[in-house]
């Protein structure tokens, strides 16, 4: 290995940041290209812990249970806004089995924000952390802390907006003569629409068992993102990072909402070491949906101009979100400036702070509630120009990335669009409107899918084979669900030349000390697996060398697959065991890092989807009869694991869409609504025929692999699609989504 | 914490169930839920699986449905045949899971859905506050129907059997009443927010059938395909010329309707004016299929 340091540029969520990047010189590795023949990327594979997690046998962290393990509750705001005046702690510590209390006056903080406060300002923000033997006993330690409180009046969402209270300064992004093009448009479109906030709803909730070993502490997380945990505990408690090992082996889901170490493994570790026992403190499912997380409620507006042809020339979009506290501003205005050729577009973002939790990142943040509008207009354009509005979307098609002026690494959008159109029978939309004896209105609709999703460096992985010619891979992923160990599993037995069931793969883990990225950005499978390639390559050029000694045939004339070791002119086929067989208790180590991006391009993924809908005039039902999905996303390593990932986006936005929003009482600011009895994610029921399809070639301008990300692209464009289908049935649209039978009747009224 | 019994006669549990702070537990689907939101926090759960209310009897060319027949049994239920809405109402009800275990009577007897009822943050007027916290907040789901409290009635059940010619037999440590499904319910008042006119320790033991009716019919509108309250939930049935409609959803209590005049005396709101067509709607189909066959 020859280890050089070079700079590149890592991307998330479409932040860039400069990066230094370890890399190997010796790493030689050419991107498997289009068309080459593999074994095993590329072939559907069924996920290692599929039959452990459906069977129950997995072990998530809430199911961690350690001895003498104490149990956490947290004391939450029961109001929207609050000052606490009064707090018995004492009281608290006097309970009996009461072995740990925190208050709001620690010196606790994550990121800058106290993690426990004593104003609250939304309801379920933390005020005090109890542990004890029993949840029963933590429980009775909560109620004796008998908190006073001074209840102030919620913040809402109009008045903020009027006396313009934001989060920070709004945004906004000007790229040509935005208001001059729309003056001058021949034809102009305006569009507004509500987009619903909406709950990751995970099916593990948030949850972290800390237990200190000395001064050393094992965090087991439910996180996607085990090294930002690992960095935030080290920070919080000044340990070094070998001090803290962060376990996050089963997830059951993130969506986004399980950011680092988070309130919970803070408080866990913190009352683990007040109390000297292990602690476990996992969110009830009613704190779940209120203090997880969810993408914000936005309004926008988005006005669209264009010339008779359909070629556009401006573009406004103006998005109100309701922030909650605090948050990160999404790029719900990047559709607009991104998605299709025009030279005028303005953006802006007005970030109103509300007396919610602060919006935290869920599957696509921003460009999900931005696509769902722009793309609403832009079938309302299609409307005005008398266009189709597939062609209107081809029309406005751009090979380059308008913000940076970039080319794109690789766009097949255009194919996209073509397989999508021919898998739904687009041709013939038009004579589903044709009336039907079941008296259900149907229709059917489009939508364009932009996200990043190109990964980067850093991601570290390594590969060991032993004697018995099996590999062991060993990588920072922590699988949220996905299936990314399966595919690390994948990678590397197409470099060894290993069949599938001779490769296993770990993650899940820090205490390797082997990084990869946070499960977000989309960014595992392009950001690690060409780690794993790398380290792969490495094993299998020992493992040549090796075999060459043993074989007395030069290493160039052999090769290597299925786990046969061959010489080129067809004279040899032995079992790689031949060879791995002489190590005895040695094995063949490699190690592997992700190169850095390629300069000069942007990385983005993109798709198409099309729905059809039928809609019951009389009730307001809406039913989604089929999505067609089509996405580009370079080369796939696992056919199986893409479409459950496509079919879980679009699952998704059929809750975006549909029936999932979290609803806020005007007048106590508190969500009504955070229990799964009345927040409505969708049942088996409401799934229709998902008919999954991928352009599948690999990006040449990737490092090693030619992957992109899958996680978030699939459910980008699922809502809006529906809701241009509803209008296609219906000839209306309603001014706010999920497409609820009230809102239906109302737009239909 | 509730303490519990398993009594294995149902006078043994009439006699638990005479003590104050005791409740009957059937399938425990809504229970549990109570239980877990504190709005309501019995001394003694009173289980009554071993009390002999699990059969489902042919008598008087009707049937007597135990109080503890779970909703599955009822669907699955070659006796209810003839009663079109009960089976679909059986049917469509939750979830299978809950389908299995939640009870007829359980299903009489749940409490009302509303997020202001339901949720700790609130206390309101239903639980004993002052504030019906629904009418001055979001209540694009509650009920049609002026009031103190305008809570939606979630049973499935009720309109079914309802319109079905229903009765319900209780039984305490007084005695044993029949009345008429509907007059199970009453409208919660200042000095009474009890929405069901049960005394304490009255158990609702069977629900007794008429002879089935020529047609029934049911109709609902979930919040999406499976496993949802009901938002309207509609109930006709037809007797020769005497036609009956019973709705759920749309006032805190089930109630009748005219079927020449579906919306009388529910004029609901501009938030709930939707459901107003909805419930036109349903009842129109509802009342089509027991006309036509």
């Amino acid at each position: 290995m020859r280890p050089r340091l070079v700079k590149s540029q890592r991307e998330m969520e479409g932040r860039f940041e400069d990066v230094w990047v370890l890399v190997d010189e010796d790493d030689d590795l050419e991107t498997w290209a289009e068309g080459a023949e593999l074994d095993v990327v590329g072939k559907p594979a069924t996920r290692d812990d599929g039959l452990l997690r459906t069977s129950g046998a997995a072990r998530y962290t809430v199911d961690i249970a350690l001895p003498g393990m104490l149990h956490a509750q947290v004391l939450r705001a029961p109001v929207a806004r609050c000052r606490v005046t009064g707090l018995d702690l004492e009281a608290a510590r006097a309970t009996p089995g009461v072995r740990a209390v925190l208050g709001p006056d620690g010196p606790f903080t994550m990121r800058g924000d106290a993690v426990l406060t004593a104003e609250p300002g939304w309801a379920g923000a933390p005020i005090a952390a109890v542990a004890a033997d029993t949840p029963e006993a933590a429980a009775a330690g909560i109620a004796a802390l008998s908190p006073e409180l001074e209840a102030l009046a919620p913040l809402e969402l109009e008045a903020g907006l009027e006396e313009q209270r934001f989060t920070e300064e709004p945004r906004e992004t000007v790229r040509g003569d935005p208001d001059g093009a729309l003056d001058g448009a021949e034809v102009k479109v305006e569009l507004t629409c509500e987009t619903p906030a909406h709950v990751q709803t995970p099916l593990e909730p948030h949850a972290a068992v800390a237990r200190w070993d000395g001064d050393s502490l094992t965090a087991w997380v439910s996180t996607q993102g085990m090294f930002d945990a690992r960095r935030e505990l080290a920070g919080r408690f000044g340990l070094g990072n070998e001090q803290v090992r962060v376990i996050s082996e089963y997830i059951g889901g993130g969506f986004g909402a399980k950011q680092g170490a988070g309130v919970e493994a803070l408080l866990a570790a913190e009352l683990a070491r007040a109390a000297g026992r292990p602690v476990h403190l996992a969110l009830g499912r009613h704190e779940e949906q209120l203090v997880g997380g969810r993408r914000a409620w936005t309004r926008q507006t988005v006005t669209i101009g264009a010339r008779r042809d359909g070629t556009l020339v401006g573009i406004e979009v103006a998005a109100v979100v309701a922030m909650g506290a605090a948050g990160w501003i999404f790029p719900v205005g990047e559709p607009a400036l991104s998605l299709y050729a025009c030279p005028n577009v303005r953006a802006m973002i007005f970030p109103v702070k509300t007396s919610l939790r602060a919006q935290n990142a869920f599957r696509a943040p921003g460009v999900v509630e931005g696509v769902t509008v722009l793309e609403q207009a832009m079938d309302e354009l299609a409307l005005a120009l008398e266009m189709d509005p597939l062609e209107l979307r081809r029309t406005n098609h751009i090979e380059l990335d308008q913000g940076s002026g970039l080319p794109y690494s690789s766009k097949r959008l255009l194919a996209c669009y073509d397989r999508a159109a021919e898998l739904a029978g687009w041709a013939e939309r038009d004579g589903l409107r044709e009336a039907s004896s079941d008296r259900l209105l149907r229709g059917m609709g489009c939508a364009t899918q932009i996200w990043w999703g190109g990964g980067g460096p850093p991601a570290h992985a390594t590969v060991r084979l032993d004697a018995q010619a099996r590999a062991l891979v060993t990588t920072g992923i922590q699988d949220i669900g996905t299936g990314t160990l399966t595919s690390a599993r994948i990678v590397a037995a197409e470099e060894l030349g290993l069949p599938l069931d001779r490769v296993v793969a770990r993650g899940g883990d820090t205490a390797p000390n082997l990084y990869g990225p946070v499960a977000g950005g989309s960014m595992t499978t392009p950001a690690v697996m060409p780690a794993v390639r790398s380290a792969a390559g490495s094993v299998r050029r020992t493992l040549l060398s090796l075999a060459a000694d043993v074989l007395e045939i030069a290493a160039a004339d052999l090769t290597i697959s299925g786990g046969r070791i061959r010489s080129r002119d067809g004279g040899l086929d032995v079992d790689v065991i031949e060879v791995t067989g002489k190590l005895g208790n040695a094995t063949i180590d490699g190690s592997g890092a992700r190169g850095p991006n390629p300069e000069g391009f942007r990385v983005n993924t993109f798709g198409c989807q099309i729905a059809q809908v039928a809609v019951d005039p009389g009730t307001g039902v809406v039913t989604v009869e089929r999505v067609v999905a089509v996405h580009d996303v370079g080369r796939i390593v696992n056919p199986l694991a893409a479409s459950s990932q496509a079919e879980g986006g679009v699952i998704q936005g059929i809750g975006y869409a549909l029936c999932e929003e979290l609803l806020t009482d005007p007048t106590t600011g508190i969500p009504v609504n955070g229990h799964l009895d009345d927040y409505k994610v969708p049942t088996i029921a409401d799934v229709p025929e998902i008919v999954v399809d991928f352009v599948d070639v690999p990006d040449a301008n990737l490092p090693n692999l030619g992957s992109k990300g899958l996680g978030e692209p699939p459910i980008v464009p699922t809502a809006a699609a529906i809701a241009n289908a509803f209008a296609h049935a219906t000839g209306r649209r309603a001014g706010a989504l999920p497409l609820t039978p009230a809102r239906v009747l109302e737009a239909l009224a | 914490m509730s303490g519990y019994a398993r009594p294995s006669s149902l006078d043994e549990a009439l006699s638990l169930l005479d003590g104050d702070g005791a409740a009957p537990l059937g399938g425990g689907t809504d229970l549990a839920g109570q239980l877990d939101r504190g709005i309501t926090s019995p001394t003694l759960l009173v289980d009554l699986r071993d009390a002999g209310l699990g059969a489902i009897e042919e008598r008087d060319g009707g049937l007597r449905i135990g109080a503890t027949v779970t909703l599955a049994e009822l669907a699955a239920s070659p006796l209810v045949a003839g009663y079109a809405a009960v089976g679909a109402a059986a049917s469509l009800a939750a979830s299978p899971l809950l389908r299995n275990v939640g009870t007829v009577a359980g299903n009489l007897c749940q409490h009302t859905r509303c997020w202001y009822y339901r949720g700790a943050e609130w206390h309101c007027w239903l639980g004993g506050g002052d504030t019906c916290f629904a009418q001055v907040g979001d209540h694009r789901k509650h009920g049609l129907q002026p009031g103190d409290c305008i809570s939606a009635h979630p049973s499935d059940l009720a309109p079914a059997l309802a319109v079905s010619g229903a009765t319900v037999e209780t039984r305490s440590g007084r005695g044993t009443r029949e009345l008429p499904l509907l007059e199970l319910y009453r409208r919660p008042s200042a000095d009474n927010r009890s929405l069901l006119t049960l005394e304490p320790g009255e158990l609702v033991v069977a629900v007794l059938l008429p002879p089935p009716p020529d047609a029934s019919a049911y109709e609902r509108l979930g919040e999406r395909a499976a496993f949802s309250f009901p938002l309207v939930a509609i109930a006709a049935a037809r007797r020769g010329d005497e036609v009956r409609l019973v709705a759920g959803g749309v006032a805190n209590v089930p109630c009748e309707l005219d079927p020449s005049d579906p919306l009388a005396g529910l004029p609901g709101n501009p938030q709930s004016a939707w459901k107003r067509s909805a419930l036109a709607t349903l009842a129109e189909r509802a009342l089509h299929r027991v006309q036509h066959r």
